[in-house]
Order: structure tokens, then sequence, then C-alpha cells
């Protein structure tokens, strides 16, 4: 664990001491062998489960997919930013280099904590570099509305938690999560004990996000730079399941009976959101729609509390996470071109560029949960174990794949098919950095269809 | 970033399209949006066509936002609320007669498109009463040719016999009027302050944010591509619009993705302000938009025992024209100089002289009535004259991917703007022309030095 996070804070002098010619080779560079050393955590096999250097960070088979997840994602957003970036002075290059190694390195101790104090801490201090990225970075004057809704929506909801679980430490002696498993269910039947129950998962539901709390994603997104989209797309909400995930071992069995509405909320999320997608205008905007969608899915696998609902919950999230992030990198490159993110004005670029529209394809139809790639293996399972709950689940669970798949054709009909207009004649042809980053979203996903076993969890 | 010093804690509203209005920063008022999609360049009633067009044409509510910025909010130079403001289908180019007629259908029926609920229905007071061209006896086979076209493109133009002139109006002196063909439906004159606004009001109604501010330039990227032919062409595409705030030295540089310049007489200037022009001579690069403004002078004259009620839109064969104005005896009545004399166009100022020794002989010769009449007042207005062949000039320009054009109208602008703002906006959006094909009026044929000239009669 050391081995990668130590790594990671000694990239803040390197992109601090490194001369200016050199500072985003270096920065990638470095980031992408950090990321490929990240790749070991797959080979740990323990008795335990839990492979610990010491007792205050600590990875196990639920933990390792979003580590590396996170790992490879930094030369990514990298790779993303260089060329908006470039048009700034190079103190501001270093400020925003440092904040995405910071929220790596938060993002690391988050997944890889042992203690939920702990977890909880760097769940809310990866707030702190998100909100500077985007309100500072972002795109338009209304990114200081979505920094406010982005914060207030987080913290007000994850202060409830912070009181959980400081009342759950004084019950249980402990909140290490090593330890916690082997504890017995405890006496949960009073109504304060429900309220706990909802501040424990509060945050997390807003951070997933689940549909009622939703409103502050689209925002941050379409406010928000290429590589805070990202970041927030693959790895942020990615926190909120996970976090969800190792909370609820304290909370059985109020979950049986809590759950419930909130399971139907997640459900009606993806319908809705999915709907809402079809008469989206803005590019970016209908992405993060899409991504609410799918993390309505995984919000309902998790709270459902099997092993197929846990599993599928954490293939979804690896899946999604690298290819929502690739369309918001496609969707940046349009931006970077025509600079608007309106889709009506960026159409026909089939035509102009042929392996984009490859890209465009391959991507909206991985989004669309298409077989063999691991988006279908977790939406299969997720719907499975929902069947298995209740069959009328299907109707919901049907109803939204249907809907993603009409909004996916969509995206992509109107960006890349259709008559080309004069204006987009002209445009810079793609380099190859954008193809190179469009890849390396895409190969992860592609070789997980040979070996999803990895990502299963615990019950591989 | 700009240090922006918080004069006041008074939130203000953020201009434009954010959801919320709040802001701890007091913002200047006025400012356009930081971005937009489309920004036209030129309030005026082609400016503002195109706008509106773009919001009908969309399919989901602010898919598009659009931004008008207008240099002058009391319109006091801008050719729109100048002009004579009639609308006729004589003209000679079929383009030309199907963007009139389609105009007049959008103006007959303009309650249909530019009514805001809540608000009054809009009253162009369009006259109905004809155009009547006059020709000489070495000008008749012309007019018989474009009478030819002009039905067959649909408009109801019927030629008149100097006897029939006679019938139909006898206050005019047929000497020397060989043919005179006069439209009988679709022609007249109305009030294009009321259209401008109408089209305004309607457009804001669907969200366009109108700025007034002065384009001083543009932020670009561009970069070289080689030609099949082997030629180095530098393609420039706008990124950004800087707006300079109107008194102020504040800037806004708003961010787009296409420029529509509908800047009417200045719109050679602001083509001169992306570099079109600039170049060898020879060269794409080197070919400037041949827009430039013309100062054209209307008197208002009175006459009690004039034409009456019933006169059309006379023009003359020897280049002088008069139409009635209102009820009470008044007439509007010009003429375009030569070309060597062609009046300075530094100021909007009136030469008389310019009335008693070219217009009213011509006048009063045409309309002997009009031997005693009294000049009440009169105005001084640009013409956005294409010096190339004095028609539209639509379209975007190949070296400038992201602007389109919609300008050089030399005086039949007016008449023609509600169709050519639906074209533009067909151009945009649709990326071609749907309802009428307009590629005739493109602004290639600038660059390919192929003139589209209106046959004229004089």
């Amino acid at each position: 664990m050391l081995k990668i996070l130590i790594p990671t804070i000694m990239l803040f002098p390197t992109i601090w001491l490194t001369p200016q010619k050199w500072l985003w080779t270096t920065t990638t560079s470095h980031s992408l062998i950090i990321a490929t050393f990240s790749l070991t955590w797959f080979n740990l096999n323990t008795g335990t489960g839990w492979y610990t250097s010491n007792e205050y960070l600590a990875i196990d088979p639920l933990s390792t997919p979003f580590l590396i997840l996170t790992c490879w994602l930094l030369p990514l957003m990298i790779l993303a930013s260089q060329n908006h970036m470039s048009s700034e002075p190079i103190k501001r290059q270093q400020v925003y280099l440092s904040l995405m190694v910071s929220l790596q390195m938060l993002l690391i101790m988050a997944f890889g904590a042992t203690e939920l104090i702990m977890f909880y801490i760097m769940f809310e201090a990866t707030l702190i570099p998100t909100l500077m990225i985007i309100t500072r970075w972002g795109n338009q004057t209304e990114r200081l509305n979505a920094g406010i809704y982005f914060l207030f929506y987080t913290l007000m909801a994850s202060l409830p938690l912070l009181v959980a679980l400081l009342s759950l430490q004084v019950t249980t002696g402990t909140l290490s999560m090593l330890i916690l498993c082997y504890s017995d269910p405890m006496p949960f039947f009073t109504w304060s004990d429900k309220i706990g129950w909802m501040g424990g998962l509060m945050a997390f539901m807003v951070k997933i996000p689940l549909y009622g709390v939703h409103l502050w994603m689209p925002k941050a997104h379409v406010g928000g730079p290429n590589a805070g989209s990202m970041v927030l797309a693959a790895i942020l909400l990615k926190l909120g399941g996970y976090g969800m995930m190792r909370i609820t071992i304290l909370l059985d069995p109020l979950t049986k009976e809590m759950a419930y509405p909130f399971i139907i909320l997640a459900l009606w999320g993806v319908i809705m959101t999915g709907s809402i997608c079809l008469r989206q205008t803005d590019l970016k905007s209908l992405i993060a729609y899409s991504s609410v969608s799918h993390m309505g899915l995984v919000a309902a696998g998790i709270l459902i509390q099997t092993p197929w609902g846990f599993t599928g919950a954490i293939i979804l999230m690896i899946a999604h996470g690298l290819v929502s992030s690739a369309l918001f990198c496609l969707a940046n490159t349009t931006y970077e071109r025509t600079h608007s993110r309106t889709m009506v004005l960026a159409r026909g670029l089939q035509m102009i560029f042929p392996l984009t529209a490859t890209w465009w394809f391959i991507t909206n139809l991985a989004n669309l949960a298409l077989p063999p790639l691991p988006n279908l293996m977790g939406e299969i399972m997720i719907i499975t174990t929902m069947f298995n709950w209740s069959p009328y689940t299907l109707i919901l669970t049907g109803l939204g794949t249907l809907i993603t798949a009409s909004y996916s054709l969509y995206m992509f009909l109107m960006t890349q098919r259709g008559p080309t207009p004069s204006h987009i004649m002209g445009l810079t042809p793609f380099h190859t950095r954008e193809h190179l980053l469009i890849t390396m979203h895409l190969m992860p996903v592609l070789l997980l269809i040979t070996k999803p076993e990895i990502m299963w969890g615990w019950h591989f | 970033m700009r240090f922006i010093q918080p004069l006041c804690i008074k939130p203000c509203p953020l201009s434009g399209f954010s959801s919320s209005d709040w802001t701890p920063f007091h913002l200047t008022p006025g400012l356009p949006p930081e971005r937009a999609d489309i920004v036209i360049v030129g309030g005026g009633v082609m400016g503002w066509s195109v706008a509106y067009w773009l919001k009908r044409k969309e399919q989901v509510r602010n898919a598009v936002r659009v931004v008008v910025v207008e240099k002058d909010p009391t319109y006091s130079q801008a050719s729109t609320v100048l002009s004579a403001g009639g609308i006729r289908q004589q003209f000679s180019l079929p383009e030309n007669i199907q963007l009139s007629l389609a105009s007049a259908d959008f103006l007959k029926n303009i309650n249909e498109h530019l009514n805001v609920v809540n608000e009054d229905p809009v009253d162009l007071q369009f006259n109905h009463s004809g155009y009547l061209f006059t020709a000489s006896e070495n000008a008749a086979h012309i007019m018989e040719a474009n009478h030819k076209t002009q039905m067959c493109v649909g408009a109801k133009v019927i030629l008149l016999s100097p006897a029939q002139i006679k019938e139909r109006f006898p206050w005019m002196n047929t000497d020397g009027v060989v043919l005179a063909s006069y439209g009988l439906e679709n022609e007249g004159w109305f009030d294009p302050w009321t259209l401008l606004n109408a089209l305004r009001r309607k457009a804001i109604s669907m969200g366009v944010h109108q700025c007034f501010g002065e384009v001083t330039g543009f932020k670009s990227s561009s970069h070289k591509v080689e030609t099949g032919d082997g030629d180095l062409l530098r393609l420039k595409r706008i990124t950004h619009v800087n707006v300079q705030m109107p008194n102020s030295l504040e800037k806004q540089p708003v961010e787009c993705a296409i420029v529509v310049n509908t800047a009417g007489a200045n719109s050679g200037r602001v083509a001169e302000m992306i570099g079109i022009g600039h170049g060898p001579k020879d060269s794409m690069p080197g070919i400037p938009v041949p827009v430039e403004p013309r100062k054209r002078y209307i008197y208002v004259v009175h006459c009690p025992d004039g034409p009456g009620l019933d006169s059309p839109f006379l023009i003359d064969y020897s280049g002088v024209y008069f139409r009635r104005e209102g009820l009470g005896g008044n007439y509007i009545t010009g003429m375009s100089p030569e070309e060597s004399e062609e009046p300075d166009i530094s100021t909007l100022d009136v030469d008389h002289d310019f009335f008693h020794n070219n217009v009213w002989p011509r006048l009063a010769h045409r309309v002997p009535a009009f031997e005693s009449l009294k000049v009440s007042s009169a105005w001084a207005g640009y013409y956005d004259y294409n010096t190339f062949d004095q028609n539209g000039i639509l379209g975007a320009h190949p070296l400038v991917n992201n602007m389109y054009f919609a300008t050089g109208f030399s005086g039949h602008g007016l008449q023609q703007s509600p169709a050519v703002g639906r074209a533009v906006a067909e151009l945009i959006l649709d990326g071609r022309y749907t309802t009428l094909d307009l590629s005739a009026l493109d602004l290639k044929r600038i660059l390919y030095q192929e003139p589209m000239l209106e046959r004229n009669i004089v």
C-alpha cells in the first residue's frame, strides 16, 4: 500500500520542481508507472481477505478494483487536461496538477482506510480539491453555483454520518473494518436507531447519487472542466457506493426493512433520469444524467444486500467509471473544437473524424450495456437479484434498460450521423494524445471481458 | 483572472442562462454572458430575424444559446429603421423573388409567427399598394423578360401599357414610358421599426439574449491546411467575440461556436476584424467582403393634391421613387445617386440640394401634381451596399468556417429579412438549405468573381 501511496505523495515535489518543458510529460509518465504498479494489488490473496501492512491502510477484494481504478485514472486526467491548460501560466498549471494529485492521494487513503472514521475524513477531504477544480477551472459562470451545490449537498448529508459513526464507536468499541466483520448484529429497534440508519447512509446516497438528491451532479459536470468531470464520474461517485457497502455491515438487520423505499427510489430514478437524457441538448449534461441513471441501478444493487447485488454493483461501478469518463473525454474533444457543448451544433462528425466515430460507437455501446462488456455483467447481476427480491422490479429495470439503449443511440446519432454543417468542416483533426486517452479508457473495459472475476469482490 | 472589485453587496442578475441569478460579485449590468453558442453581430432586422428563426427551429427548448450584440441601443444609424420599408417581388433573380414572396407571406401572417402571450398583437401597417416600375423604350424588353421570371416563380405582377397606366393612375404623366409592371399582391410597404421590435420581442421571449455593446475584435485559433493543388491555406476558427461595453473600457470576450455577421453597413469592417481581406491581392484571404455603407436620402414631402390613397410605390426609370406615407397627403421620395456622385458617408446629414437639383425635377416630370409640394423633413440612412453585385451575401466563408454572413442586400434587405433569417437558421442547424435554395447568393461567388447581377430597368 505504501509502495503506491508514497510515490503518489512524491508527485508533489515532482510537479513543483520539474522544469516547465517537462512538467506534463513527467507527471503523466510517473502517474502511469504508479498505475501500472498498482495492478499488483490484484495478486494478493490472503486467508482473511484483507491484505494489510499496517493496521491503518489495507486492501481487500472489495477495495482493490476501486483503488486500481483511482490509480489508473490519474494519468488519464493529466493527459486530458494538457491541452486546455497549456495557455495558463506555469504556476496555475502546477497548482492544478497538485490538486489532482492531492485528490488521488486522498482517494487512495479513503479506499484503503481500515477505520471508518479515517474513511469519513478522507471522504470529506476529497470534496476540497474537487471544489477547487470545479470552481476555478470550470467552464462558465454557473460553476460557482455548481460548486456550492456540490459542496453543500454532500456536507449536509455527511454531518449525520459523523454523528452516527461516533455513536457507533461508543456502542461497538471500535470502527475498524478488520474487526467489525466479526461483530454480532446490534440491537436496532427504536426510532432513533432508524434515524441513525438514515444518518449512516444519507451521505453515501447523496454521493452515489440517488435520484432524489442528485441535483448537484449535472451542475457539477457541466460547470466543471474535463478532468473534474472525469474524476467525479469515475471515482467520486464510487466513493459513495463503496462507503455504502462498508457501512451496511454495521447496520444489519435494519437494512432489510429500511432499504425498501430507497431501492424503489433508485429504480424510479433510473427511468426518470433516463427519460431526461432523451430531452437534453447539452452533451455533458446528457452524460451526467446517464451517470445518475447507471448509479441508480448500483444503489439498488447495494441496498439489496445479496452477494449478486454487491458483485453486480462493483462490476457496474468499475465499468461505468471507465466508460463514463471516456464519454466525458469525447465530449470534451468536441467542446475544445467547436467551443460549444450543444449537440445540435456538432453533428455529422463521423464524416470528418472516422476513428473518433469508432470510439464514440464503442463507448456508447458500452454505455448501453452491450454484451460481453462488463457493463452488461453488472446490470444483469443486479437485475437478476432484484427480480429475486421482487418480480415486479423487472418492469422498472427492463424499462430502464430500454431507455438507456435509446438515449445512448440518440447521443450517437446526434453527434456522429446526420448532415455535416459547413462550420464543422474545418475542425482540427484529432491528436494522437486524444486517441491514446480514449484507448486507455476502453482497453481495461475490453480486457475485463476476459477476466471479470477480479472485480467480483468477496464472491470470487 | 480579472480583479473584480465588489462595489456593493447587492446581488445583480447574472446575464443570461444560469438557473439561479445569485452571485457574490457585483457584475456590470448588461454584460453579455461569458459563453454562448451563437453570437449574432448586429441587432438590425436581419440579426433578429436570424435569432428568431434559430430559436424557432430548435427542437428542444433552449437547445441553442443565442446572443445578439447591437452597438447602438437607440438604433439611430441603423439601416433597418431608416428604411423606406418597401417590399416587392419585381426582381430579375429567381432567388430574390422567392425571398420576397416568402417574406411577404410571413409578414401577412405575422401574428401567427410573432405573437407573444399577453402582449399586444403586431400591427405592421402593411399597405398592400404594390410597386409600379416604369420602363423606357430601350429597357422594355428587360422588363418583359423579368416579368416572365416573376410569373414563373409565382409573383402576381402584370404589365401595363401607357394607356392602362393612365386608366389606373390618371395622375401620372406617361411621357417616355413604354411599359410598366405593377405588383398586384404581396407588394407595398410596412413599418420597419414595428417589424424589428416584433422580431426582437418574440426572440427575447424565446430565450435569445440581447446585449448592447460593440464587437471590437475576435479571438480565433488557426491552423494551416494544404489544398489539393499544394497551396497552403490558413483556416481560422473564431473562439471568442470581444464585446466592448458602451461608454466604457470594459470588454467581455464571449466564447462561442458560431458567429453570424448581420452588421449591415458595417459588415465589411467586422469581416476585416477576423482578417478577411488581409492577404496577397490574388489569393483567397486577400479578397475582402465587399460590403460598405452608402448613404441614401429620403425626403418627406407634403402635397395635398397629390396622387391619393391608391398610389403605388412608383419607381421611375429615371431613378426617382416615391410612395405615400400615411393618410394626410404626405409622401416620401428619393433617388439613388450616380456612382460618381456618391455622398460622403461619415455623417448622416441630408443634402437638400440633391432634392432640388435631382429628385424634384424628375418627380415633377412624372407626377405633375408634385410640382407644388413642400418638403417637411428628410433623413438619411445607409445601404449595406454590396459593391460586387448589389445582392445579398449568405453563407459561411471558406477560410473562417464558423462565421456566417447575411449582409450586403443593398437596399432590399428589410423586405427579405424573414426569409433570409430562416435560410441562415437552416444552414446553421440543418447544415443546408431546406426550404429555399439560395446557393446562388452564396459568399463563394465573391471569391470566384461570378457576380449575380440584377437586370434592372434603369
